[in-house]
């Protein structure tokens, strides 16, 4: 994945669409786990949410990188 | 032995799944109330009383300095404006924050979507672009009245989002997409920081607060009937039971718009939480239609009827009569359950003793039978909040809100009005800072539309900006020309800082510290490249406080329309119409839909009605004959459908008179109206023996009562000849 990407030749960075990806996807988890009240095994939801989101983030920003 | 009872309690907690959290504090703070306080003891509680509002600043404080560290490593051009982000969205409770980010992110960007626009039409003209950025404004500041949550900030967002971006590329429109990306990220990286740090730092949660607004609805709904049905309740009590459900309707549907946006547990029983007010709602108003036959009974002298509808209501009360305990729904579902064939058999037997009064006592019989099946199903819906499967309820039931049009465009051409001429002022007089007496102007204008008192919320505000300003001069050109680098920057401004973040959690004075916040962030100016130009600052902030008080002054020219007695007659006038729509609209979701524009309707008006302001008795009384009227006609109308057309037409004469009558009250109207529904019963009883029981004909009779009842509101409209003729067997 390039660093910057042009969309209508505007240059956006690819870690901003990465960010917006992963904002998405921690949507989905985060429904999933309110459907299935999966957070009853957390101790602290929010923070779960947040890790989870740093890690995928991270993790894929590396490849940029 | 109370401290072991408290122990076992404390384990058995730790058991419960977590919607009890609530239980277990309670009994924690009763413990500490109850033992004798010493000095030691006082200065803890408050320290832990406290301790909320610390937590709040603490975690305010960090998220504006992350965000003002964070803003300048990524050398945004204006790190101040993202750090106003995080004092605007700062609120205790994690939800709120969340929800107004939300809305917040989408005015943003609509607002820079919106100027972008704006400026590619009209490059480098002043003279047009500010006419369309005043209209944009006046739209946005009318639709933000529409909305009663936080979905009404979005509009105002957007409306002045699109008057910042815009006016600095008026004489440069190529920086106008540097603009609109600087301003976006900025409010986004403010939003981002803000919601994380309220999230995850000692968050605050509303769905506590949210669960135990549900369960005391729950509990004290059921304690009600059952202290009521015991004779204990006089019309007054009736009247206040009445609001305390609108009240307790609208306070459930507030909250659960905002903490669908913090938990995903509650997110995911969205439906189930709509479905559940939706239940009470129906429930409380079927009671109070109990409570005023009932009462009316009583006026007409129909005792036997009385004394047999007092009997059942006593056998329902008794039924809700359970232990007091933290959860009572499973135990009340079994019961009415159990209630519901006694009744019936009950109301056979009575049907055939009462001869003429048989008719008063069915139309009872149904109100109280309808009453139980819908505390059976507001049990059932309490229940599968609790139910470990989430199921979708059949049906999403919305909460609808009546809004009326006049005031949004007297809010849109007030704003509109505003930026025109603050626009004015600043071409004419050429002055540098004019622009920021127009863009102030705007802001301000949009925000405070919605205020139930937008002046006293603006000089509450303009006093805190001034305070904020002055207290920004000294920082800026005594301590901050004197430091260097971030550390010093956080300890030179910290301390000027808390105190106004202590303020937004007192209620009385959230304005002045939100004013002080917003005054001390945007003038200090944070920037990588601090600005120590003290004309450019004296012109700015001179310009700011004018523009705050060009539009204190829109708003006591072009006052808000609430409150004024044109107000009080579109809304009285709005209220009565909602019988046309009981009368004429789709059946299909027309109960909810009138149930809950009703109570935002009714709600409203209480709102904007001051205390012992005569004013809002005529409104209330209206209010409750609209209502009950309005849900007998829904009834009404459901029952009939099935209704063979030589019956159907003058049941749905009668229903379209009704409908007459309340748009337009009078005696003319009020004899017609009497008359067609004399009609309809007598076209129905003619049809079926009389000992049967015809729903058409209880709610036909129902109707008529409240109609005939003196005691009501509709009553200032019977000609005088008529009050002879009290009895309603006369038909």
């Amino acid at each position: 994945m390039p660093r910057e990407v042009a969309l209508g030749d505007a240059l956006v960075p690819g870690a901003l669409l990465l960010f917006l990806a992963m904002a998405a996807m921690l949507w989905l988890l985060d429904w999933i786990a309110g459907r299935f009240d999966l957070y009853r095994f957390v101790w602290h939801p929010a923070l779960v949410r947040l890790a989870v989101f740093v890690i995928a983030f991270g993790a894929l920003g590396l490849i940029l990188y | 032995v109370a401290q072991r009872r408290i122990a076992q309690k404390g384990i058995i907690g730790t058991r419960l799944p977590r919607n009890y959290t609530f239980t277990i504090t309670a009994v924690t703070t009763t413990t500490a109330a109850n033992a004798a306080p010493s000095p030691a003891r006082i200065v803890l509680d408050t320290l832990r009383e406290e301790r909320g509002a610390w937590l709040f600043v603490a975690r305010t404080a960090i998220a504006l300095y992350l965000t003002g560290w964070l803003a300048m490593r990524f050398a945004l051009p204006q790190p101040g404006t993202a750090m106003m982000t995080v004092v605007i969205v700062a609120n205790r409770q994690t939800g709120m924050v969340l929800a107004k980010s939300f809305y917040r992110v989408i005015g943003t960007l609509s607002g820079a979507a919106v100027a972008l626009f704006l400026v590619g039409v009209f490059p480098q003209e002043r003279m047009f672009l500010l006419p369309a950025l005043a209209m944009w404004i006046g739209l946005c500041a009318g639709g933000a009245l529409m909305f009663r949550n936080f979905a009404s900030y979005s509009f105002v967002l957007a409306g002045y989002t699109a008057m910042i971006v815009a006016v600095p590329a008026i004489a440069n429109p190529l920086r106008d997409f540097d603009s609109a990306t600087a301003r976006v990220s900025e409010v986004l990286l403010g939003i981002v920081v803000a919601g994380v740090v309220s999230d995850t730092i000692f968050p605050t949660r509303l769905r506590d607060a949210l669960l135990h607004t549900a369960r005391t609805q729950f509990q004290h709904f059921m304690r009600f009937i059952t202290g009521a049905s015991q004779g204990a309740a006089d019309a007054k009590t009736v009247e206040q039971a009445y609001l305390r459900s609108m009240r307790e309707s609208i306070a459930l549907e507030d909250l659960r718009s905002s903490v669908i946006f913090e938990d995903p547990a509650t997110r995911a029983r969205n439906e189930q939480l709509q479905t559940f007010n939706h239940r009470f709602m129906e429930a409380s108003t079927s009671l109070q239609s109990l409570h005023h036959l009932l009462d009316r009974l009583r006026r007409i002298g129909s005792h036997r009827a009385v004394a047999e509808l007092t009997a059942q209501y006593r056998l329902l009360g008794e039924a809700l009569n359970v232990p007091d305990a933290d959860y009572i729904a499973p135990l009340l579902l079994p019961r009415l359950e159990e209630l519901r064939p006694r009744l019936v058999e009950q109301g056979e037997r009575a049907c055939s003793t009462l001869a003429e009064e048989s008719i008063d006592f069915q139309t009872g019989h149904v109100l109280i039978l309808r009453l139980v099946d819908e505390l059976q199903r507001y049990a059932r819906a309490a229940l599968s909040l609790r139910a470990p499967r989430i199921e979708r309820p059949h049906g999403r039931m919305r909460f609808v809100r009546s809004n009326d049009v006049a005031g949004s465009l007297v809010a849109g051409v007030r704003g509109m009005l505003t930026v025109l001429v603050a626009g004015l002022f600043w071409i004419e007089s050429a002055w540098p800072s004019g622009v920021g007496v127009m863009v102030t102007a705007g802001i301000f204008a949009s925000i405070f539309a919605s205020s139930p008192d937008p002046v006293r919320s603006a000089l509450q505000l303009l006093t805190g900006w001034a305070s904020g300003l002055v207290v920004s001069f000294f920082a800026l050109f005594f301590i901050l020309n004197q430091t260097n680098g971030y550390e010093l920057l956080v300890a030179a401004t910290l301390p000027l800082f808390l105190p106004s973040v202590y303020l937004l959690t007192r209620p009385t004075l959230a304005g002045i510290g939100t004013g002080y916040a917003m005054g001390l962030v945007s003038n200090i100016g944070f920037a990588n490249t601090m600005n120590f130009d003290v004309a450019y600052f004296l012109n700015d902030g001179i310009g700011q406080i004018v523009g705050v008080g060009v539009a204190t002054l829109a708003f006591l020219l072009i006052p808000s329309h609430t409150g004024s007695g044109w107000f009080r007659h579109r809304q009285l006038a709005r209220l009565r119409g909602q019988i046309a729509l009981a009368a004429d609209a789709p059946l299909a979701g027309l109960l909810q839909r009138f149930e809950s524009v009703m109570r935002d309707l009714i709600q409203q008006i209480i709102a904007r009605t001051t205390q012992g302001d005569a004013g809002g008795a005529g409104p209330l009384a209206w209010g409750l004959a609209v209502h009950e009227t309005g849900r007998a006609l829904i009834e009404l109308r459901q029952a009939a459908a099935g209704l063979a057309p030589p019956l159907a037409a003058p049941v749905a004469d009668a229903v379209k008179s009704l409908a007459h009558f309340y748009e337009h009250p009078g005696a003319q109207r009020y004899t017609m109206t009497n008359r067609s529904i004399t009609t309809a019963i007598a076209a129905i009883q003619a049809a079926q023996p009389a000992s049967q029981l015809d729903p058409v004909l209880v709610h036909l009779h129902l109707l008529r009562l409240a109609m005939l009842d003196a005691a009501s509101v509709v009553a200032q409209y019977r000609p005088a000849d008529e009050n002879a003729q009290e009895n309603p067997h006369a038909a």
